[in-house]
């Protein structure tokens, strides 16, 4: 496991500051979305293999935690999104790249994502409260 | 603070590393539109409350939806499956380990989105 425990260490304790932290956040939203991801392509292919299955299936997703679960799911897409176009960017058109860019866009992302994901949060927040409580 | 340094091109070697990740980038362009247009729809708009068999089956009436969904499927998952290689291999020191991690991800890549794909095509069943 010492091979696991470095870079997982090294990642929370190296100093790049804006571009380790956009960094992190992309690779924990890009899991995170994944791992939704693989269990929604299975939930929904109950609707040919197993039909009865998928009303249990959306009867959990409609449970509050999984509610919430899913506003977390929303940001991650939308930072993962709007972080890997700003990669995609620096990567494809080097030399719009700089170290204050490479900072001021990090905030960018992050401000843009927010902005996104609060009126979503919001609605979905409002169903929560509507079928839930 | 204020030093910057100047950004530095290499030269890329055409194998199959470098398309991989040209494919991350515009894959994941490609899916901003994608998956946020789905995301927007489904959760936001419609919401979970509102989705059933019934739901699925009137959306996959139109044929557009169904290619949008096999777009989406075929997409995301190979997206996501290749980045969560990038991240093993980050952390997979032996060459053994990294050959079995890639195995185990190139079976469940295939056959999740096979499993995904014969849904699609075979539509709603009633039960």
């Amino acid at each position: 496991m010492s091979t696991l425990k470095v870079p997982l260490e090294g990642s929370l304790t190296y100093r790049g500051r804006e571009g380790q932290w956009a960094y992190l956040l992309h690779r924990l939203t890009g899991l995170g979305t994944l791992l939704f991801l693989t269990i929604h392509i299975l939930d929904t292919s109950t609707v040919y293999f197993l039909p009865d299955l998928y009303e249990h299936a959306i009867a959990i997703y409609r449970l509050t935690p999984f509610m919430l679960g899913e506003i977390v799911l929303v940001f991650c897409v939308l930072y993962h999104g709007v972080n890997g176009l700003r990669v995609a960017l620096f990567d494809l058109r080097p030399e719009l790249w700089s170290e204050a860019r490479q900072r001021s866009s990090f905030w960018w992302t992050i401000a843009l994502s927010l902005a996104f994901w609060l009126p979503a949060a919001y609605l979905m927040g409002r169903a929560i409260v509507e079928h839930n409580l | 603070m204020t030093a910057t340094t100047p950004a530095r091109t290499v030269a890329r070697p055409r194998n199959f590393e470098t398309k991989a990740w040209l494919f991350m980038r515009y894959s994941g362009v490609l899916l901003i539109p994608l998956v946020w247009i789905h995301v927007l729809i489904q959760d936001v708009l419609v919401g979970v409350h509102a989705i059933d068999l019934d739901y699925v089956a009137m959306r996959w009436a139109t044929l557009g939806w169904r290619v949008y969904d096999m777009a989406l499927l075929a997409f995301t998952f190979a997206h996501g499956m290749n980045g969560l290689r990038n991240v093993l291999n980050d952390y997979l020191r032996s060459p053994r380990l990294r050959r079995v991690a890639d195995v185990v991800l190139l079976v469940g890549w295939i056959v999740i989105s096979a499993i995904g794909a014969v849904a699609i095509v075979g539509g709603v069943r009633t039960p």
